[in-house]
């Protein structure tokens, strides 16, 4: 999993035309806080996610899609992803895995061990 | 609508949604793919047509929905779309489906064991049916469907006989 500072993920062109804000479930697991995106029509290269000060960004950059003929009937548009969370602290930034795959992009990022409840032995005198 | 976190979302990311809505309604912009509680009333899923000579394509996107979870049935002019997305598995075996909203000693109370705590949830699960009158009757022999990263496409041969034709006309 690669992270990105802010500035690399700009530097991808951005296409013309509108950007989408794809609809997410966030879920707090314990040890980890998992986000799934729908995000169709994107392709595992061209999304960036990045992590920084506590905020998770993710950016999907759509191929337009082949079209022959003429529209007989819009109902969506076609455009890139752009969404950010504000996660907060207490995140490990190096272990965020991501995956896509059926239109859908999923990640995880992980709590820091030292933020994790932990039980304390208590040791005989 | 689920219940969040205050403070989870960015400020800036909720008003570019506002204008985004607000943008939408005004140039009429297509929005996104109807999953969604933006969309509570819309149809599932949202489609786009569109007609050559010979053939029209149908393009809908099914993000999370696997080839198997799928049916198309086609017969004359009409085409149905029928399907389910399955809900997130995690959530499925866990008891703690429930979306929570908390305070702010987030860190402190964080559950272990394997307990689920929902901070968003945008993305719908269950089952869906659509049937679209397409303009023509089409060759359901020949129709052919892909799902790729999510986007349905099908193509729908027209019946030779709704095929443009050019007329020769005879002399006398």
């Amino acid at each position: 999993m690669v992270t990105r500072t802010e500035t690399a993920s700009a530097a991808t062109a951005p296409r013309a035309g509108l950007t989408y804000r794809p609809n997410v479930d966030v879920s707090d697991r314990g040890t980890e806080v998992v986000l799934v995106a729908d995000m169709p029509g994107a392709s595992a290269a061209t999304i960036d996610v990045t992590f920084e000060d506590g905020v998770l960004s993710l950016h999907g950059t759509v191929a337009p899609r082949a079209s022959s003929g003429r529209a007989v009937r819009q109902e969506y548009g076609i455009g890139d992803y752009r969404r950010s969370l504000r996660l907060g602290d207490g995140f490990d930034g190096s272990r965020i895995d991501a995956d896509y795959r059926q239109g859908v992009l999923t990640i995880r990022v992980p709590r820091l061990a030292a933020v994790l409840p932990r039980k304390v032995e208590v040791r005989a005198g | 609508m689920p219940a969040y976190r205050t403070g989870f979302t960015l400020p800036l990311d909720e008003l570019r949604d506002e204008i985004d809505r607000l943008w939408t309604t005004l140039v009429t912009a297509p929005p996104l793919h109807g999953w969604g509680p933006r969309s509570e009333e819309s149809v599932f899923p949202a489609v786009n047509l569109r007609e050559t000579d010979d053939a029209f394509t149908v393009e809908a996107e099914l993000p999370g929905i696997s080839v198997n979870d799928v049916d198309i049935s086609v017969s004359g002019d009409s085409l149905v779309l029928k399907g389910a997305r399955r809900g997130d598995a995690v959530a499925a075996n866990s008891a703690a489906d429930t979306v929570a909203s908390r305070g702010a000693d987030h860190a402190a109370d964080a559950p272990t064991g394997g307990k689920v705590v929902w901070l968003l949830r945008e993305r719908g699960s269950g089952a869906f049916e659509r049937r679209l009158t397409l303009p023509v009757a089409v060759d359901s022999l020949r129709v052919e469907a892909r799902l790729v990263d999510g986007v349905l496409t099908v193509v729908c041969p027209k019946l030779a006989a709704c095929q443009p034709r050019k007329v020769e006309i005879r002399g006398a």
